[in-house]
C-alpha cells in the first residue's frame, strides 16, 4: 500500500516555515535600505557599521567567556552526574535524577527568577560570575542527558576485557572508557555552549550592570529600536558560527557511533 | 563507608550539591521572599509581610492567568497537531534522509532564540512584505495589525516551541511498527482512520512528552509576548519581570513566580504519582 | 584423563548470591592443568557466574579459589593471570586488530620488539596478518571472535576462559571455530575452560564437563559417561533427548537383570544401573537412538523388551527420521538413521502399528528424578 503524501507535504511546509525567517534575515543583511520592506540593493554597509560598535564586541566576548566556562564545569560535573545514575540504583540516585531533571523542565523566567534571589539573599554581587553558575546549572542537566544516553548503548564489557587484561581501574577508565565516551561528552560540551551562548532570559535576571553579554545587549538594540539592520548583519554572521558547529558537532557524533 | 558507597558518593556529590544550592534552595527561596516586606528602593525587608501574597488578589491577575493558559493551551495543541504527521513523515523515510530530516528540523534552533524572534518581528512589521501581501488580497484590514496581536504570539510561539514537539513524536514514531496501519487498511479502516486509530494511540508516550516539553515552558514565556505582544498579550511571565524590573519589587515578582511554580510543579508532581500508582 | 592432572584450579565451596537468588550454590571443582573442562548449563545455571568469579569480576560470598596453589579469590582481575574470551567479544572499537592484541602486553610493560613478535605470532596463529590495522567494525563476526581469542592468548595466561565464545555466529561457522579452538587448544596447551548452554559444543571440545543446574553441579564427567550414565533425569533430558519411563520393580532376576512394571505400558526387563529390590520405584532413562521400530514382530529374547505401538508423528531429518509412538498411556520418542532402511522397504507412517525394540541394557536408571525435567525433552514443534 502506497503511504499517503500528505505527511510528506506537511514536513516539507514545516521546514520552509522554519528556514524563511532565518533566510529573511540574512537577505536583509545586505539590504541597503533601512527598512525591512524595501530593497534598497545589495549593500555590506551594516558589517561595516558592525565592526564599528565596540560595545557588541565586548559583549560577544563576555558571551564567548561565560560559554566557555560553563561549558568546561558542566562537562565534568554532568559526566560524573551520568555516570553515577547509569551506575548505582539507589533511593539516593533517585533524588538525584530528579533534581537534574527539574532544570530541565522548569521554565526560564523561574530559573532567573529564584537565582536573582538566591544571589540578592546571598548578598552577591551580579557579574559575569553570577551568569557562568547560573548557566551551568541548567547546562550541567543537558550534558548529563547526552552522556547518559550514550552510556545506555556502552557496552561495559569493554572495559572487563581491560581489566582482564592487565589494566587497573584507573588504566581501564582512561585508555578505554574516556576515549570510547570523548565524543558523546564533547557533544554535550558542545550544546552546553550553544545554549549558554544563546540564553537571553536567565542571564537577564542574574546579570550586573554593565555586564552584558550578547543577546542581553542585542535585546535592549531590538527594545530601543536601536541599529536594526546592523542586528541582522550581527544575526548572519551568527548564524554561520552556528552552522560551523553544527558541521563539527555532527563530525563528532558520527566518528562516536562508528562501533560494531 | 563501604566501597561502593565511597564511589558513588564521589561521582554523585559534585552535580548533587551544585544543584541543591542552586536550583532546590532558590526555589525555596522564591516561597520564602515571597512572604518578606518590600523596600522602596528595590531591596527586602526584614520580618514578615503578607503584602506581597495580598497583591496576588489583583483584579488584573485572573485574567493574566486564564490568558497564560489559552496562549500555552493553543500553542501546544497546534503543535501537536502539526508535529504527528511530520513525525510520522520522517520515519517512513530511508533512514539516511531520515537523519537528513532530523537534522533539518534542529538545526535552525541552534540559531539564537533572540534573533529568531527578531526576525519574526520584521516579517510581521506593519509595513512587511507580509502585511502588505494580507492587505492586497483584503485578509487584513487597512488599520489592522499583525506585531502586537495575540495571535502573532501564538505563531512565534509555535515556531519556537514545534522542533520541541517534533523530536519527542519522532523518537515515538521511529519505534511505531507501520504494519500496523497496513494490518487497519487490511481490516477496512481508511487511511486516515488508520492514521487516527492505530498510529496516534502507537505514539502516546510520545504525544505526552510533545505536551509537557511545550506547554511547561510556555507557561514561563516571557520573551515572545514581550517582543512580538501587545499590551494585551502579556503572560504571567511579563508581569514577573515587570514587578522585577519596572517596579522594584521583589517580595511580589518571587509571589507571582511562587504561584507560577505551584502552576510547573504540579502536574509533574501529579505525572510521578500517576506513575507510582 | 582427569585423575593423573590433580587439581590446577580449585573452587572450594563457592556460594554467590544476588539478593534472594541464590546463582551459585555451595559449588566444589577441581580443574587439571592443560584440560578443556566445559560448565554447561541452562541460562540461569549459575555458569557464567562462576567463570566471572575465576576472571575476578565478581567475588565469592563465601567459599575460595585457587590456581596452581595459589588463593587467588580477592585478587583484582587485571593481577591474574587468567585472560578472558567474551561472548560478544568485548573488542575495543577505538583500536586496531593489532593495538587490541597488544593491549595486555603493553599493561605489561614489555619491550616494544617482544610486543612486536608477540603479536605478530598471534596474528599468525588466528590467521587476520592482513587485516591487522583494520578496526574491529570492519571485521566478521567469526574474525572478530578469533581476535578475542588472540587477544587473550597473547598474555599466555595459566588459564583461558571462554565465555559462550560461539553464541553469536551462525551454525556452519560455529562448527568451523569449535575445530580452530580445538587446534589452538593442541598448540598452546594451556587449559580452558569453556562456559555454553550448547550440550553439542560441549560435548565436542571438552575432556570433561559439569553439567549445571540451578546453582549446583549434577554431573561432572567425560562427555560420553555423562551421555550414557547420566545421573540425574535433568542431565539425561539436557544432553540430548531422551525418554522417562517411571515404574516398580516385581522381580529380580539375578545380579543384572529385574523386572519392572511400568503402569499403562506393561512389565519390561530392565538392567541393574545400582542395587535394586522388589517394591522399588524406579525412573528409567531411554534415549531415541536406542530403539528400534519395526514393522513386524521380532522374535523375542531373554533381555529385550517388545512393546506395540501406533505411530503418531513423523518428523523427516534427512539423515534419520524421528517417531513419535504411542504405546498404551506413554508416548515414546525412536530416532531411525536411515540406511537401517532398505529402499524398497515402506518407511512407518502416521497411523501404523509398529513394534517398538530395546536391549534391557539400552536404558539407564537414575539416580535422581524431578518430573519437571521431563519438559526438557523436545516435543515436535506444533506447526511441523
Amino acid at each position: 500500500m502506497k503511504p499517503s503524501r500528505w505527511p510528506l507535504a506537511c514536513l516539507i511546509s514545516v521546514l520552509v516555515f522554519f528556514y524563511l525567517p532565518i533566510g529573511f534575515l540574512v537577505m536583509n543583511s545586505f539590504n541597503a535600505s533601512r527598512f525591512a520592506s524595501k530593497w534598497n540593493g545589495f549593500s555590506l554597509r551594516w558589517y561595516e557599521r558592525l565592526f564599528e560598535r565596540h560595545d557588541l564586541l565586548a559583549a560577544l566576548m563576555n558571551s564567548l567567556k561565560i560559554a566557555t566556562y560553563a561549558s568546561a564545569i558542566s562537562m565534568i560535573l554532568g559526566t560524573a552526574a551520568a555516570f553515577a545514575m547509569n551506575r548505582y540504583r539507589s533511593r539516593f540516585q533517585q533524588a538525584h535524577r530528579l533534581l537534574v531533571t527539574v532544570p530541565l523542565v522548569l521554565p526560564d523566567i523561574l530559573m532567573g527568577m529564584s537565582l536573582l534571589l538566591l544571589f540578592v539573599s546571598l548578598g552577591v554581587k551580579l557579574n559575569l560570575i553570577t551568569i557562568t553558575v547560573a548557566h551551568v546549572t541548567f547546562c550541567l542537566s543537558y550534558v548529563a542527558l547526552v552522556v547518559q544516553a550514550r552510556l545506555q548503548d556502552f557496552d561495559f564489557h569493554v572495559v572487563e576485557a581491560a581489566r582482564d587484561l592487565g589494566a587497573t581501574k584507573f588504566q581501564a577508565f582512561c585508555k578505554i572508557t574516556l576515549p570510547l565516551l570523548a565524543p558523546g561528552i564533547l557533544a554535550g560540551g558542545l550544546l552546553a555552549f550553544t545554549l549558554s551562548i544563546d540564553d537571553y532570559v536567565i542571564t537577564y535576571f542574574v546579570k550586573g550592570p554593565g555586564s552584558d553579554t550578547l543577546p542581553t545587549l542585542v535585546y535592549s538594540m531590538i527594545k530601543k529600536s536601536k541599529d536594526l539592520p546592523v542586528i541582522n548583519a550581527l544575526s548572519s554572521l551568527v548564524l554561520v558560527a552556528t552552522f560551523a558547529t553544527v558541521a563539527v558537532s555532527q563530525r563528532l557524533t558520527r566518528s562516536g557511533t562508528v562501533r560494531d | 563507608m563501604k566501597p561502593q558507597r565511597k564511589s558513588e558518593f564521589l561521582a554523585s556529590a559534585p552535580s548533587f550539591l551544585w544543584l541543591a544550592m542552586f536550583v532546590l534552595v532558590p526555589v525555596l527561596i522564591i516561597f520564602g521572599i515571597a512572604f518578606r516586606p518590600a523596600l522602596a528602593g528595590g531591596g527586602i525587608g526584614s520580618g514578615w509581610s503578607l503584602e506581597a501574597i495580598r497583591a496576588l488578589a489583583d483584579p488584573s491577575y485572573p485574567i493574566l492567568l486564564v490568558r497564560t493558559l489559552w496562549v500555552s493551551f493553543i500553542t501546544t495543541f497546534a503543535c501537536i497537531l502539526v508535529a504527528l504527521p511530520v513525525a510520522y513523515a520522517m520515519a517512513r523515510l530511508t533512514p539516511i534522509w531520515r537523519s537528513r530530516a532530523l537534522l533539518l528540523v534542529i538545526v535552525p534552533f541552534w540559531t539564537n532564540f533572540v534573533i529568531r524572534v527578531f526576525a519574526w518581528q520584521q516579517i510581521l512589521h506593519a509595513e512587511g512584505y507580509l502585511a502588505q501581501m494580507l492587505r492586497a488580497i483584503g485578509l487584513l484590514g487597512e488599520n489592522d495589525r499583525l506585531l502586537g496581536t495575540q495571535a502573532a504570539v501564538v505563531m512565534v510561539s509555535i515556531y519556537t516551541y514545534l522542533p520541541f514537539a517534533i523530536l519527542p513524536l519522532f523518537a515515538a514514531a521511529e519505534k511505531f511498527d507501520f504494519g500496523l496501519l497496513d494490518a487497519a487498511r487490511d481490516l477496512g479502516s481508511k487511511p486516515l482512520g488508520a492514521f487516527v486509530q492505530v498510529f496516534i494511540p502507537g505514539v502516546r508516550q510520545g504525544i505526552i512528552t510533545a505536551v509537557l516539553v511545550v506547554f511547561i515552558p510556555m507557561l514561563g514565556s516571557y520573551v515572545i509576548p514581550d517582543m512580538v505582544g501587545g499590551a494585551d498579550s502579556q503572560m504571567i511571565g511579563n508581569k514577573i519581570a515587570q514587578r522585577n524590573f519596572n517596579d522594584r519589587n521583589l517580595p511580589e515578582a518571587a509571589a507571582l513566580s511562587g504561584a507560577l511554580a505551584l502552576l510547573v510543579l504540579a502536574p509533574m508532581f501529579l505525572k510521578r504519582k500517576g506513575a507510582e500508582a | 584423563m582427569s585423575d593423573e592432572m590433580g587439581s590446577f584450579l580449585r573452587f572450594e565451596n563457592i556460594t554467590r548470591k544476588f539478593g534472594s537468588f541464590t546463582a551459585v550454590n555451595e559449588v566444589s571443582l577441581e580443574i587439571g592443568q592443560g584440560e578443556t573442562f566445559s560448565l554447561l548449563g541452562p541460562s540461569g545455571c549459575g555458569k557464567t557466574t562462576l567463570l566471572r568469579m575465576a576472571a575476578g569480576f565478581d567475588r565469592p560470598d563465601s567459599g575460595r579459589i585457587f590456581l596452581d596453589g595459589k588463593d587467588i579469590t580477592l585478587l583484582p582481575p587485571e593481577l591474574r593471570p587468567v585472560n578472558t574470551v567474551f561472548q560478544n567479544y568485548a573488542l575495543f572499537p577505538h583500536l586496531s586488530i593489532r593495538d587490541n592484541i597488544a593491549f595486555g602486553p603493553k599493561m605489561a610493560k614489555h619491550d616494544r620488539a617482544s610486543i612486536q613478535r608477540d603479536v605478530d605470532a598471534m596474528l599468525e596463529l588466528v590467521d587476520l596478518k592482513s587485516h591487522a590495522n583494520q578496526k574491529p567494525s570492519q571485521l566478521s563476526g567469526g574474525q572478530k571472535q578469533r581476535v578475542a581469542i588472540a587477544r587473550a592468548l597473547v598474555n599466555k595466561p595459566k588459564v583461558l576462559l571462554l565465555d559462550e565464545p560461539l553464541a553469536a555466529l551462525d551454525l556452519k561457522l560455529r562448527q568451523r571455530l569449535l575445530v580452530e579452538l580445538d587446534a589452538i587448544h593442541d598448540e598452546v596447551g594451556i587449559t580452558f575452560i569453556y562456559v555454553t548452554h550448547d550440550q553439542g559444543e560441549a560435548m565436542s571440545i571438552s575432556d570433561r564437563i559439569a553439567v549445571m543446574n540451578k546453582g549446583v553441579i549434577e554431573q561432572i564427567g567425560p562427555p560420553a559417561e555423562i551421555y550414557e550414565t547420566p545421573r540425574s533425569s535433568f542431565v539425561a533430558a539436557f544432553i540430548g533427548d531422551t525418554n522417562f519411563l517411571d515404574g516398580r520393580i516385581t522381580e529380580v532376576i539375578d545380579r543384572q537383570f529385574s523386572r519392572c512394571e511400568v503402569c499403562g505400558f506393561g512389565t519390561i526387563t530392565i538392567e541393574n544401573d545400582k542395587p535394586v529390590a522388589v517394591g522399588d520405584l524406579i525412573h528409567l532413562s531411554l534415549r531415541p537412538e536406542k530403539l528400534n521400530v519395526l514393522r513386524e514382530m521380532p522374535n523375542p529374547a531373554i533381555s529385550q523388551n517388545i512393546v506395540r505401538g501406533e505411530v503418531e508423528d513423523v518428523i523427516y531429518y534427512g539423515s534419520h527420521t524421528r517417531y513419535w509412538i504411542r504405546c498404551g498411556e506413554w508416548k515414546l520418542c525412536a530416532e531411525m538413521q536411515h540406511r537401517n532402511f532398505q529402499l524398497n522397504e515402506s518407511r512407518p507412517k502416521w497411523g501404523d502399528e509398529v513394534w517398538l525394540s530395546w536391549q534391557a541394557s539400552d536404558g539407564y536408571l537414575l539416580d535422581q528424578y524431578r518430573a519437571e525435567d521431563e519438559e526438557l525433552l523436545t516435543l515436535p514443534d506444533e506447526d511441523a
